[in-house]
């Protein structure tokens, strides 16, 4: 696929995300370039063979996760100036939602899960404004070289 | 990749794994590695063919912000 294809469809698959809080199915992706629909499940299978954070759901076309969105709900629930309609794809990326929300605030809520109660992160333009408790950590277990072979499970 | 209320409810989490205390992060510092272009960067027209030219500064903020642990080293070995 030309470089440009690939642009493309992350950006609308991407902006997609932003605007409704869930990903389009491969015939929109079509419709949106004006493509058969077989070619617009093509380019849906080599954007996610790129080696980005994004998966498919196992034997499927449907888009499963997108960084930083997720397209099945996680405990990583994301509100945009109070309004929640999107799912984080982890913790981490969670955080990185700020970014497709410029000049807006981000709130991160979430449930620790040793003990199961609530966490709230609010975040502005890439800057945490308040943090509930206030002594939030992030974990992962595994080196970050070894991520992309243990997708989603890292 | 998960968030949790304290360092302390990271160590006690059932699946925590001896051995893997550099995984853990404070909040401050997991924000600033999802705060380089690779991340900052997503919605530009052009983030996927731009995306090699994110990776140095990616790198050198996993570096920074982990004090050179190999735990956070995405250079080849």
């Amino acid at each position: 696929m030309a470089a440009d294809h690939l642009d493309r469809t992350y950006h609308y698959i991407l902006s997609t995300f932003v605007e409704r809080g869930q990903a389009p199915h491969f015939t929109e992706i079509a419709a949106k370039f004006g493509i058969p629909v077989e070619e617009g499940k093509r380019r849906l299978h080599e954007l996610m063979a790129a080696r980005l954070p994004n998966w498919l759901f196992p034997d499927t076309d449907l888009i499963a996760s997108f960084a930083p969105f997720n397209n099945l709900p996680t405990q990583y629930r994301i509100s945009v100036q109070g309004e929640q309609r999107w799912f984080a794809q982890c913790g981490l990326e969670s955080l990185a939602t700020t970014w497709m929300f410029p000049g807006k605030r981000v709130t991160v809520n979430a449930p620790c899960l040793d003990c199961g109660e609530p966490l709230c992160v609010d975040i502005l333009d890439g800057e945490i404004k308040q943090a509930d408790p206030g002594d939030i950590h992030f974990y992962v277990d595994l080196p970050i070289k070894k991520w992309y072979g243990n997708l989603p499970f890292a | 990749m998960n968030l949790f209320r304290s360092k302390e409810h990271v160590k006690q989490w059932s699946q925590f794994k001896p051995g893997t205390e550099a995984g853990i992060l404070t909040l401050a510092d997991a924000m600033r590695v999802m705060s380089t272009p690779r991340h900052r960067n997503r919605l530009r027209p052009d983030y996927v063919s731009k995306l090699p030219e994110t990776v140095p500064a990616f790198v050198q903020r996993l570096l920074e912000v982990s004090g050179n642990s190999p735990f956070w080293d995405l250079r080849p070995d």
